[in-house]
């Protein structure tokens, strides 16, 4: 040992004309052996005020492109919550290592997402990662994190994100579980529900569109109206004037932002008096109350999470309006629980090999701290990735800001009826 | 049920009034130049970022702020046919498809780098209100759209029939060679009519921004409304144009109500499968007016 330090420190002395870079990395190689001299002299106990190795977390997010607007906001929220784990004294386990966020942007783009989630494995040491937002980009990134057998945590909602995974976990509600709270809203707001089903001719709108549709029987909803629209079209008012004749009293629309704001002020226009439910997605960001203004108020959306859920979530939530001067959105929200919870995993692991943090995210039962904020407050891994408490949270826009009303359990205001 | 039709009817022919002002555009600038302006969509997409700008940054009504995007957009026109067009001007066609087709590209990916791909609405006091008679409604924002387009065609029908410019135009789209030959300076007539028909295309945006989302995009859905309408309408018909425009928006309209709310482009190009087939020059006859 002593032998090595010696030959260290003649290196050292040699190679003074070499670059910096490498003076650098050798008086780091230094650190480290001396590290782990004192760790094995003093029986592994890290030393205070040791400067431990940083914990590398990639997040994945499509922070340009089409998606943008949701992307640079999850990124804010990464970064908040990053800054929050390493000020509370970062991984305790691991002598205190600080936790380092990586970025990489996905560009709203499928092919872009399964080289970068590669360039980000591969180029860097990384004990988990974080993304990606739209399912469809997650289902991409999560295959790859697969193979490489890295973990990934994600709030998207996909149930194919449970088949078939070993890395992959999903600490927040499903597809399938969004569609029933949507048909039990509606009975919120009637005894008897009459639904006008309108979804966009694509992927996304008849899968759940589909899904309402199998599962309205069992929740003894009617559904009047079931209407595929071309997706990006330039007038809502024939659709709408659809809606009028079918006789319905609620409307759920299965739309993409553009679309669901020319409904929305359509059906004001033509003077309709339905209860509008617009999903989740582009439904449940500031940006939409922005531009449908007060046409916003009363209108149900569905979410994974919410800013007003627990007092950890409204504490996160105001230090993230100081900073964006908007509220913290469904997504971004979720990823600062996911944060704790890859915290939790790996100072439980005890190391930042991520085999190990995967092992410790499946034993994760946390029902306290900034871990637990899901709604019902705890989040505990089944043997498919999917939290066994996880569903979702009924939400309707009230004075510009969106309130948890369903279900009970999380609800913190009182429905307004519309 | 009568009730139903008499409002897709009015629903069709206020969104079709949008269509007429991008498609009378279109069939200016073929007939008088013999081009086909691939990118009149995007033009229809600047002109709705110049609104959107206006209004957030200065306040400014977007219906009122036509007063800037139909100048700055009649510029940008003259300048496209003074420095571009006019070089690809030739016997051979494949040019000037590949130069319009590229500034379409151009310009979108410009608007994607410069603005991102969010959408960008106004709201003003009228975009959400509506006039109510009887059973029927009529859109605020949209009326008021539908009455400046209309106006702004019969301008333009009264310049291309009334004023020197406007004549010799419409000789120029007749008969090149002998227009020439009268002493007409062609670069100069086609410089207005590219200035002109993107004039439109700037009112078309501000017009839309009441009611409609501003995005990169956007152009494309109005530039393939815009072709078929000129096609149905007889190329180079500024009146068939027009006529074809409010037919389609009706047509739309009424596929969407009685077919299937995805059906409403399968009627329009079935409209205009059918006028090819029966009528190959158009419903209004092959002659340019």
């Amino acid at each position: 040992m002593t032998k090595d330090r010696n030959e260290s420190v003649t290196n050292l002395a040699t190679g003074q004309n070499q670059p910096f870079s490498k003076k650098q990395s050798r008086r780091r190689f230094l650190v480290k052996t001396g590290g782990i001299l004192a760790a094995s002299a003093f029986g592994a106990v890290p030393l205070r005020g040791w400067a431990a190795e940083p914990v590398n977390i990639g997040a994945l997010y499509p922070t340009t492109g089409s998606m943008a607007q949701i992307g640079v906001g999850c990124v804010a929220a990464a970064k908040l919550a990053v800054e929050m784990v390493n000020e509370a004294g970062g991984i305790k386990s691991l002598g205190g290592a600080k936790l380092n966020l990586i970025v990489s942007d996905l560009q709203s783009d499928t092919t872009v997402t399964r080289t970068e989630t590669d360039r980000l494995i591969t180029g860097n040491k990384l004990s988990a990662i974080h993304g990606c937002f739209a399912s469809a980009l997650t289902l991409i990134a999560s295959e790859v994190c697969e193979r490489a057998k890295v973990p990934i945590i994600t709030g998207s909602s996909s149930d194919q994100l449970n088949k078939n995974r070993t890395y992959t976990f999903t600490p927040f509600a499903r597809a399938s579980q969004f569609a029933k709270a949507q048909l039990q809203m509606a009975k919120l707001v009637g005894d008897k529900p009459k639904v006008a089903v309108i979804f966009e001719n694509t992927a996304f709108g008849t899968s759940t569109s589909n899904g309402l549709k199998e599962l309205a029987p069992g929740e003894g909803v009617e559904i009047v109206m079931f209407e595929p629209y071309s997706a990006g079209f330039t007038d809502a008012s024939p659709l709408i004037n659809k809606v009028k004749a079918s006789g319905a009293n609620a409307l759920f629309s299965v739309s993409y932002l553009n679309d669901l704001i020319l409904i929305v002020r359509t059906v004001k226009q033509v003077g309709l008096n339905v209860a509008i439910n617009g999903g989740s997605g582009g439904f449940v960001i500031p940006d939409f109350y922005k531009n449908v203004g007060n046409l916003a108020e009363g209108l149900q959306g569905i979410a994974h999470w919410n800013h007003d859920m627990s007092n950890d979530a409204q504490k996160v939530n105001a230090e993230y309006k100081k900073r964006t001067g908007e509220f913290l959105f469904e997504y971004a929200g979720g990823l600062v629980a996911q944060t704790f919870m890859l915290a939790d995993a790996l100072e439980r692991a005890g190391s930042a090999d991520p085999q190990k943090v995967r092992e410790a995210l499946s034993a994760l039962d946390v029902s306290t701290g900034y871990a637990a904020m899901a709604p019902g407050g705890k989040v505990k891994f089944g043997p498919d990735g999917k939290n066994v408490f996880g569903h979702p949270v009924g939400v309707q826009w009230q004075n510009g800001d969106l309130a948890s009303v369903f279900p009970d359990e999380d609800k913190r205001a009182p429905l307004m009826k519309t | 049920m009568w009730e139903t039709l008499a409002q897709a009817v009015i629903n069709g022919l206020l969104i079709g009034g949008i269509y007429a002002l991008v498609s009378i555009g279109v069939t200016l600038i073929f007939g008088v130049v013999k081009i086909v302006n691939f990118a009149q969509g995007e033009f229809v997409m600047i002109g709705m970022y110049i609104s959107f700008f206006l209004s957030s940054q200065f306040g400014v009504d977007p219906i009122v702020s036509l007063v800037v995007s139909m100048p700055v957009l009649f510029v940008a026109g003259v300048l496209i046919q003074h420095f571009l067009i006019r070089r690809v001007l030739g016997p051979n066609d494949m040019p000037q498809i590949f130069l319009t087709f590229a500034l379409s590209l151009l310009l979108l990916n410009l608007a994607l780098m410069l603005f991102t791909a969010n959408y960008r609405t106004v709201h003003t006091s009228y975009s959400d209100e509506a006039f109510h008679l009887g059973g029927l409604y009529i859109p605020v924002a949209k009326l008021i759209a539908f009455v400046v387009a209309m106006g702004l065609s019969g301008a333009l029908w009264i310049f291309l029939h009334t004023t020197d410019l406007g004549k010799a135009m419409r000789a120029a789209s007749q008969n090149r060679d002998v227009a020439m030959l009268m002493g007409i300076n062609p670069n100069r007539v086609f410089c207005v009519a590219l200035g002109v028909a993107l004039a439109l295309a700037g009112a078309a945006g501000s017009l839309l921004m009441p009611f409609y989302s501003a995005y990169p995009f956007v152009g494309q859905v109005f530039t393939l409304m815009a072709f078929v309408a000129v096609v149905l309408g007889g190329l180079g018909n500024v009146m068939g144009a027009l006529v074809a425009s409010l037919m389609m928006g009706v047509a739309e309209s009424l596929g969407i109500q009685f077919v299937g709310a995805d059906s409403g482009l399968i009627v329009v190009f079935a409209m205009l499968l059918l006028t090819l087939a029966f009528r190959p020059t158009g419903l209004g006859g092959g002659k340019a007016r």
